[in-house]
């Protein structure tokens, strides 16, 4: 059974595990994700998914990153300031899709792979903000109310 | 000379829209690509214009097979920001539900792979057990697909008399046991279509990460009931079953092996279900800031989502969904390399795909 403290320790994050709502979290401080999956591959922790964020204005974006080990849920945050983070898929695989659609959904960049089309794009622009895109426009319930308001 | 053959996004051998481009040498697969996002719904991002009552509504239509899991799956996030905890009672009805889904998922989709097989009697017989199984469903909730069962704090309906559903799991066991399982494990045109084909390793499975009946067919231990128990599965007695070939029939076997756990189960929480109410809370609900996650161990393999609530908002912030068929479906690439063409919409048909999950 792999101990959380070593993943911690190799990583060389000083602070400490802390288990909120479901997850282990870890800060990991200056790690870089490259770093975080190649400490996980060695831990045999299984890549779950990633969890993307917009932070509000021009703040950048949160990435979660999750794996599970023998059972338990791992999150390590990353917060970017640009649009653009390295990515694991030549580390893990199992992280193609994920990237790629938040490629698609976020326009981030993962540098170091391209990112083939998933189809989540807006006509035949992929890579574009789909969610910034969505957001412009009212949702169908608020505009439905505009419409008989008028 | 190779050729490319497309499969998809409409095509007999595939229920649901996603395309399989396949490059072949002769009637050998070399190699494959995967196209999903046809039916692309955006269902994340519609979350977060829904309120605490509507959310739940919504995210029960990622799915049509495994509508509670997901449900529950929100339901489990939510309780946490809610500070919130299911009642015993509530806990048991949720192991029923979902195991009740399981035997749903599994049936079905042993229809579906005898067909593909050209067993159409099977196919038959495995339809009209499915029907038994959403007779359960129905007789608990009152609906056939989407049951509206879960609620933040609990379940909405209690089942008044558990140990009336038994005689239906006894005669789904003893259906499955003299008929289903025997013909699947030792039929040979079973064998013939299945043994040795659409082969994941254990490495594979491990770097691609697969979830659920695919990676316990490749060797891999895992299941979120006894590795990371929720709602009564940690009181529930039952083993993990794991095949270490791989093939099309490996994650045959693990269905069908499934299937009688999921009686083994159903008999213990129907038998020893506590008494007591089946919601806490009341109606309304005040979520603190932050996020919470929950993972259940659907028929495929396993959800999870992330919820992101501020405090004072009636809508989520943000609800995250991971899919099992987003984790298995890139794995087919590798099943069907070397695989015969003729032999893929098995190997495709073999992960037990969902599009509708997967194009959430």
């Amino acid at each position: 059974m792999t101990d959380l403290e070593t993943i911690r320790e190799k990583l060389g994050t000083s602070e400490p595990w802390v288990e909120s709502r479901g997850t282990h979290w870890l800060n990991p401080g200056a790690a870089g994700v490259r770093q975080v999956a190649a400490v996980m591959n060695e831990a045999h922790a299984r890549f779950v998914t990633i969890t993307a964020y917009q932070l509000p204005g021009a703040e950048g974006f949160r990435l979660e990153y999750h794996w599970d080990l023998e059972g338990r849920l791992l999150g390590l945050p990353f917060t970017i300031a640009g649009n653009a983070i390295d990515s694991i898929f030549d580390l893990s695989e199992a992280a193609d899709w994920i990237e790629r659609e938040i490629h698609e959904e976020y326009s981030l960049e993962f540098t170091g792979r391209e990112c083939a089309p998933l189809l989540l794009r807006k006509g035949d622009e992929s890579g574009v903000n789909l969610r910034e895109i969505a957001a412009a426009k009212p949702a169908p319930a608020a505009q439905a109310q505009k419409e008989v308001a008028q | 000379m190779s050729y490319r053959i497309p499969m998809g996004p409409y095509h007999p051998g595939l229920e649901e829209p996603y395309k399989l481009d396949m490059i072949c040498e002769g009637e050998t697969v070399q190699d494959a690509e995967l196209n999903i996002g046809f039916n692309f719904r955006g269902i994340e991002h519609l979350a977060e214009t829904r309120n605490y009552y509507q959310v739940i509504a919504l995210m029960e239509r990622v799915c049509g097979i495994c509508s509670f899991i997901h449900t529950l799956t929100l339901c489990q996030a939510m309780e946490k920001l809610a500070g919130l905890e299911a009642p015993p009672r509530a806990k048991y009805i949720r192991v029923v539900m979902a195991e009740l889904e399981r035997l749903h998922s599994h049936v079905l989709w042993a229809g579906i792979a005898a067909k593909l097989m050209g067993f159409k009697t099977m196919f038959m017989t495995c339809f009209a057990l499915r029907e038994k199984v959403m007779d359960v469903l129905q007789a608990i909730s009152g609906n056939r697909v989407n049951y509206s069962m879960n609620r933040v704090g609990g379940v909405n309906r209690d089942v008044e008399d558990p140990l009336a559903l038994l005689p239906l799991i006894d005669e789904l066991e003893r259906e499955m046991t003299r008929t289903v399982i025997p013909i699947f494990t030792t039929s040979s045109t079973a064998a013939s279509r299945c043994a040795g084909i659409g082969v994941l390793t254990p490495e594979k499975a491990r770097s691609c990460a697969v979830v659920g009946p695919m990676a316990r067919a490749s060797g891999i231990n895992q299941d979120l009931r006894r590795d990371a128990p929720y709602a009564a599965y940690e009181e529930m007695k039952f083993d993990v079953h794991v095949q270490p070939a791989g093939d099309v029939k490996a994650r045959l076997l693990v269905r069908a092996l499934e299937i009688m756990e999921s009686c083994k189960i159903l008999r213990q929480a129907l038998t020893s279900m506590p008494p007591g109410e089946v919601s806490v809370g009341g109606d309304k609900f005040a979520f603190v800031t932050g996020t919470a996650t929950s993972r259940v161990e659907a028929p495929r393999g396993e959800v999870m989502y992330s919820v992101s609530w501020k405090e004072g908002s009636r809508n989520p912030a943000r609800v995250h969904v991971r899919t099992p068929t987003y984790a298995n479906m890139p794995a087919v690439r590798w099943m069907v390399r070397g695989a015969r063409l003729a032999d893929t919409p098995l190997i495709q048909a073999s992960i037990d795909p969902c599009y509708s999950c997967t194009d959430r």
